[in-house]
């Protein structure tokens, strides 16, 4: 496997967000995780990426343990990310944006900068490469964040909400690109809230409430798993399908 | 013992007046998020306000405390949208832009009275002046003692003003979550022009105080700017039930350093005990700062 | 920066408009003291001092975006550790510079560390904070000669001086060009500056870096420092520790533009060719603050880019420009 998580525990003064998550990734699957907002689904990223350490329990990636390393430590081992809510380097350019996350990877600026152009042509984003991102759009800017967490050719993506605020033409683009992306290893993680892309995404599905797993299976049964259809996906969803 | 009764006693009343200096500067931060440089130039003003009235008006200087911070109130309500401007540029950090243009004010109001009145020093006195008030074996100087009620009420004021006002509700939402609050029909422009000359006038009011307490010179600002700065820092930038607190801790830490280390020393300390304050708790002994 | 993939890709011929300008400015730069009085000798001294300083300032400031408003301490300091190597040690000069410059960098870096961990107006603070310090303890120390301060022999011609700064600010801008406009140090630290949540998550060591940069941030000052001390012989808390050379700094490089090459030394030229205008019509006095403080507001609230940033802007788009006045006069 590539990625556990051994009983982690999170809390903020009296709120405990990760209640003793245990989750076990492997390589090359697409693990989906969902649930209500406040569950801990990015509170849990930050714990993997190491943006906070956690209360107790550790995390392990690729049989090394990383709890505690420094967020830019954990990237240079291979785990990338996007943010929920796009952090570009807004005053730089689509290309140097990327171009920057290429620096662990690439030997010179020069490689950094080749390789950035190959990743803005596979996003789609090479017309815009000299633009700053002040001047982009929301969906370029979605598109960049991927394109800046694969600059640092992870082994392991974690995906938060990016379908969050794009039309539904963009998202079915954003599952193409997701799917193709699959090629190799890379081993993803996607929390979202839209259920037809985690259905048609992930191998397997964490659900998550209140900071516990409270189900973790494959789709189809996860569907059908009561609690899981009265908490999340409401009584209507479950009598379609 | 005496000697030491005393100091608390100076720290205490010293820190009263600290106060108003530090809520002001606090509500500034919480509301607007705006870090107003200028907060030690705008005692200065007040201060030298207060000489100005004195000299061409003659009698006591208190009473012209209302008329100065009225005055104030409208220099800051007149400064605010400025400030506001600077600070809603598109694509630049807030808060950095707000410091660097009241950091430019200050040097500006710093350096505009120099010019005026040079490197004198000035002074005023009120009826206070000089006056004791004896609390059994201690005398105190009368005009600390009402520099410290002065201080306390404003504070009591300001209390009732932002929690038993519509305006302070307003305000006190505006600070906790600014969208929202514009949202539901607050005026964010309006609320920070009114927090913003609020404080200057609080500010400068207290000004005309620490002139008569001290002396007046066109750089006096630095000092108080270290006090207001040390006094939110400890507090808690934005957290203004904590300034109270804070601020009679700074009286006192002042008072001790001067009184059995050295007056030339009070600074540095100050400076150093800050120093440490923000690299240990930067959100406040109380970490309840933003 | 947008422009350096184009620029990358220039031709030849256009090489030799984008390096001329510069060779002209070496060029007069070298025998400017043989051509003019001992007075514009001076000024241009002067300048080359400031835009040095400026400089250094945009380099946390301007690029890495940590607003160090107690930065004239590393001045200061190296001002004072060069004078007293000399007095006390009876080191070489440049050596007294070397000495002065690394120790700045010592100190930015003791200082920086705990302090780089704080953001936006609480950097701002403490290293306000951390310059008021430094001058406080310069007066009360006795072997910096308190506030009498220190007195130097007195060393060589003006001329001397002029080229040695003239040395010293081309080391800054050639460094800072270099580290900060050609390589990945430099990109690293625009990324910290816009987001720097997310430039450590895309594996850029943000403590790491931040403190090269407020390291190296501090040298040139200490080393111009340690020149200033010689060249006016005569040092004190007040001339070299005050906060007005910290606010100059910050007014130049913002007037002419922070996050730039160029800007820095454009606010030297133009802030202190007014301040001597004004000396001028007004004498010596104090009312150039006035207008310092002004142009800073100014520039805050009209040209954040500095003038740097106008390039962009109302020159090029006349009628833009002055409808987009217009709707700005209405507060």
């Amino acid at each position: 496997m590539i990625l556990q998580s051994h009983d982690l525990v999170k809390s903020f003064g009296g709120v405990t967000a990760i209640n003793h998550l245990s989750v076990t990734v492997e390589k090359g699957m697409v693990l989906g995780i969902i649930g209500p907002n406040g569950s801990g689904k990015t509170t849990f990223f930050n714990l993997v990426t190491g943006v906070y350490a956690p209360t107790s329990g550790h995390v392990t990636f690729d049989g090394k343990n990383i709890t505690g390393l420094r967020p830019h430590r954990i990237t240079e081992m291979g785990i990338g990310r996007t943010f929920q809510i796009p952090a570009p380097f807004s005053k730089m350019t689509v290309l140097e944006n990327v171009m920057v996350s290429t620096f662990i990877r690439a030997s010179s600026l020069k490689e950094s900068r080749k390789m950035a152009w190959k990743i803005l042509e596979l996003m789609r984003l090479d017309e815009k490469a000299h633009t700053q991102v002040l001047n982009v759009t929301l969906e370029d800017r979605k598109r960049l964040e991927l394109a800046r967490a694969l600059g640092t050719k992870p082994s392991l993506l974690l995906l938060d909400e990016v379908m969050s605020g794009l039309t539904p033409s963009e998202v079915k683009g954003a599952i193409e690109l997701i799917r193709s992306l699959r090629t190799g290893d890379l081993t993803i993680i996607v929390v979202e809230h839209i259920m037809d892309v985690i259905l048609s995404l992930c191998d397997r599905i964490a659900v998550l409430d209140y900071g516990e797993k409270i189900a973790e299976d494959v789709p189809d049964q996860i569907v059908n798993n009561k609690e899981v259809i009265r908490a999340y996906l409401g009584d209507r969803y479950s009598a379609r399908h | 013992m005496e000697l030491f009764l005393q100091t608390i006693i100076d720290g205490l009343l010293i820190g009263g007046l600290i106060i108003i200096v530090g809520i002001g500067f606090s509500l500034c931060f919480g509301v607007m998020h705006i870090v107003d440089f200028a907060v030690g130039e705008w005692v200065m003003l007040g201060a030298y306000a207060g000489y100005l009235m004195v000299r061409y008006f003659g009698h006591d200087p208190m009473i012209y405390l209302p008329v100065i911070f009225l005055i104030f109130c409208a220099l800051g309500w007149m400064i605010y949208p400025l400030i506001f401007r600077a600070v809603s540029g598109k694509g630049h950090n807030p808060v950095i832009m707000g410091l660097v243009f009241t950091f430019g004010l200050s040097i500006l109001m710093k350096g505009g009275a120099l010019s005026v009145w040079g490197y004198h020093i000035q002074s005023i006195t009120t009826w206070l002046s000089g006056k004791g008030i004896s609390f059994g074996v201690l005398t105190v100087p009368a005009l600390r003692v009402s520099g410290f009620a002065f201080g306390i009420l404003v504070t009591l004021l300001f209390m009732l003003f932002l929690y038993k006002t519509k305006f302070g509700i307003i305000i006190r939402a505006t600070a906790q979550d600014r969208d929202t609050a514009n949202l539901l029909g607050a005026d964010v422009r309006k609320v920070g022009a009114l927090v913003y000359s609020l404080y200057a006038g609080v500010t400068g009011m207290s000004g005309v105080l620490i002139g008569a307490l001290f002396s007046i010179h066109a750089s006096m600002g630095t000092k108080y700017a270290t006090l207001a700065f040390f006094v939110v820092v400890l507090a808690g930038m934005g957290y203004v039930p904590g300034v109270l607190v804070a601020a009679l801790v700074l009286g006192l830490l002042q008072s001790f350093v001067t009184v059995y280390i050295g007056g030339r020393y009070t600074l540095a300390a100050l400076f150093l005990v800050m120093y440490g304050v923000l690299l240990i708790t930067p959100k406040g002994i109380l970490k309840r700062g933003i | 920066m947008e422009l350096q993939a184009a620029k990358a890709e220039t031709l030849p011929s256009s090489l030799v408009w984008r390096f001329t300008p510069l060779t002209l400015l070496l060029v007069i730069s070298l025998i400017y003291p043989w051509i003019v009085s001992p007075l514009w000798i001076r000024l241009g001294t002067e300048v080359l001092m400031w835009a040095g300083l400026a400089q250094s300032w945009n380099i946390i400031g301007g690029y890495t975006g940590y607003l160090c408003f107690g930065h004239g301490a590393f001045f200061g300091v190296g001002a004072y550790i060069t004078g007293l190597m000399m007095i006390n040690l009876g080191l070489p000069f440049g050596l007294g510079l070397l000495v002065s410059g690394i120790l700045a960098s010592l100190l930015a870096l003791i200082i920086g560390y705990p302090t780089l961990r704080l953001r936006g107006a609480y950097f701002a603070i403490a290293t306000w904070a951390f310059g008021e310090m430094i001058r406080q303890i310069a007066t009360i120390l006795d072997f910096t000669g308190g506030a009498f301060g220190l007195q130097m022999p007195s060393y060589l011609n003006l001329p001397y001086f002029y080229y040695v700064m003239l040395l010293v600010t081309g080391l800054t801008y050639l460094t800072t060009f270099l580290l900060l406009e050609r390589a990945r140090f430099g990109y690293k630290l625009l990324a910290i500056r816009e987001h720097e949540e997310a430039a450590e998550m895309v594996g850029v060591n943000t403590v790491a870096i931040k403190n090269w940069a407020f390291a190296l941030s501090a040298f040139f000052p200490g080393v111009l420092g340690g020149v200033y001390a010689y060249w006016v012989t005569y040092i004190h808390p007040d001339s070299v520790l005050g906060a007005q050379i910290t606010d100059f700094m910050v007014v130049m490089a913002f007037l002419g533009g922070i996050g730039s090459l160029w800007g820095p030394f454009l606010g030297a030229i133009v802030v202190q060719l007014v301040q001597r205008v004004l000396w001028l019509f007004w004498g010596a006095g104090t009312f150039y603050l006035v207008i310092i403080g002004a142009a800073i507001c100014a520039v805050v609230l009209f040209i954040p880019n500095g003038i740097i940033g106008l390039r962009e802007t109302r020159i090029f788009h006349p009628r833009e420009a002055i409808s987009q006045l217009r709707k700005r006069i209405k507060w």
